[in-house]
């Protein structure tokens, strides 16, 4: 059975119509496909912070309304093509996200752990005003990273990053994932990284 | 209201000249606003006028009707202007900002006439002018909180959609633009409560002083009016923003709309 799975003629947005589409556990799942053909629709969609227009798509055989939609967000984690970040340290950020979403906040070691992942190895307690754009990025994804959900769904994270730290994100995250068997699903619209890490490709032509 | 001092109206007309003051300053400043201030005058003259004939009326032939009446404009007033200085509401918050006006400003208005002053709820004497005082205190405050509540939540989209993706609560992720909109609506009373006796004489007790009432009597008077006011302006902007925020996600998605 496919983690996810949608029918043929899933409609969002008023006029972005999809394929039908499925996506395997454990695989690291590329979207590719020309903008605006609704890639990061499809991705918001996955998480339910939007609601399809027509059609259903489902997550382990259940339809997503089946789901309790806070807990499932925290299962299907996606991280935002924007970042943002609070005022304050690095720490502060991880705290408010965590108190946010009503966890308890993390500890120093934890913060360190998901910095050194997103290839950030900096003090936890460094003012996010600071950080250049793609440190930011790099905290941003740090964070999420932290949450350690059985799906991440990423959505272009090495647009701010140089082709060095995109490529040691990646292998990284790719190691990260099949550890701890959680699924990665990326829009990337860097080729030679979607042909150096992807198992599996999914194109968008823009059926629209 | 028997001993107080009667104004001739030439004597009270002398009052005018302070504004030549005003317009001198302007001037000087290159402040080009000397048609707002005389239209703003000329306005301020006939309204009050106006709802001083009204006053005088209502308060020779007391009747209830007319209470309620001078009542019932005072709350649409109040809710018309907190409504306007607040465009693109949705019609369901702006039904919760209606409400909110309406039921705590009736319900501290009734608590204050029938079991502090001991008056009948009708009595337009202590209805109307603590109405007055009451309302307006409330359409201030109220447009102040709503006004930050909406600023500070513009240009968030970026923040709500963030905590969205990892399973915060809306209410959760609502909250801090929430505290920002009732402590800027709580700010200015909490200020003049501080100040007050030391920086000015308000205003309700230099009017009960003028009109001949003893001084205690008018502290007392005053000091429950800024509690009562202080209650009003707290519950309406809680009513208001609180219920007002819940109209903007629905509980079964928890997707914020802004």
């Amino acid at each position: 059975m496919a983690l996810f799975y949608s029918g043929e003629g899933l409609r969002a947005v008023g006029k972005i119509i999809y394929p039908a589409i499925s996506i395997e556990k454990g695989d690291m799942t590329f979207l590719t496909g020309p903008s605006g053909c609704g890639k990061s629709t499809y991705l918001r969609m996955l998480n339910r912070t939007l609601l399809p227009d027509q059609g259903q798509l489902f997550f382990e055989g259940k339809a997503l309304p089946d789901y309790d939609v806070l807990s499932y967000r925290r299962k299907v984690l996606r991280i935002p093509q924007e970042p943002f970040l609070f005022d304050g340290s690095i720490q502060d950020n991880f705290n408010r996200y965590y108190e946010t979403a009503g966890y308890s906040v993390p500890y120093a070691d934890a913060i360190k752990e998901a910095l050194e992942l997103a290839c950030l190895p900096i003090s936890i307690l460094t003012d996010c005003a600071t950080l250049s754009g793609g440190e930011r990025q790099r905290v941003f994804l740090a964070l999420f990273l932290s949450f350690m959900p059985q799906v991440l769904l990423l959505d272009e994270p090495t647009a701010a990053l140089d082709e060095t730290t995109a490529t040691l994100f990646f292998t990284n995250l790719k190691k990260h994932c099949l550890v701890h068997g959680i699924t990665p699903v990326c829009i990337c619209h860097q080729a030679d990284l979607v042909k150096a890490f992807a198992d599996r490709v999914i194109c968008l032509g823009g059926a629209q | 209201m028997n001993d107080s001092i009667l104004m001739q109206i030439r004597q009270f007309s002398i009052i005018y000249v302070l504004l030549l003051l005003v317009l001198l300053v302007m001037k000087q400043c290159h402040i080009d606003r000397t048609k707002q201030l005389l239209f703003s005058s000329f306005k301020m003259t006939v309204q009050l006028m106006l709802a001083g004939f009204i006053l005088t009326y209502i308060f020779g032939s007391p009747n209830g009707i007319f209470t309620a009446l001078y009542l019932a404009v005072m709350v649409g007033f109040a809710i018309h202007r907190v409504l306007n200085q607040n465009p693109g509401l949705s019609l369901r918050f702006k039904v919760i900002i209606a409400l909110s006006i309406l039921v705590s400003g009736l319900g501290i208005l009734a608590f204050f006439v029938k079991v502090v002053v001991r008056e009948s709820l009708l009595n337009p004497q202590y209805v109307i002018p603590l109405g007055g005082m009451l309302l307006g205190n409330t359409m201030n405050s109220l447009s102040l909180g709503i006004k930050t509540f909406r600023e500070s939540l513009s240009g968030q989209r970026a923040r709500v959609e963030a905590l969205t993706c990892i399973g915060a609560k809306a209410e959760n992720i609502l909250r801090p633009f929430l505290l920002q909109g009732m402590e800027t609506a709580m700010l200015p009373t909490l200020n003049n409560m501080a100040g007050m006796g030391i920086v000015s004489l308000p205003g309700m007790m230099t009017g009960q002083i003028l009109a001949g009432s003893n001084p205690m009597t008018a502290i007392f008077y005053q000091i429950s009016i800024m509690i009562a006011i202080c209650t009003i302006v707290t519950v309406s902007s809680f009513a208001a923003l609180y219920f007002g925020c819940r109209t903007m996600y629905s509980k079964e998605n928890q997707l914020i709309t802004l």
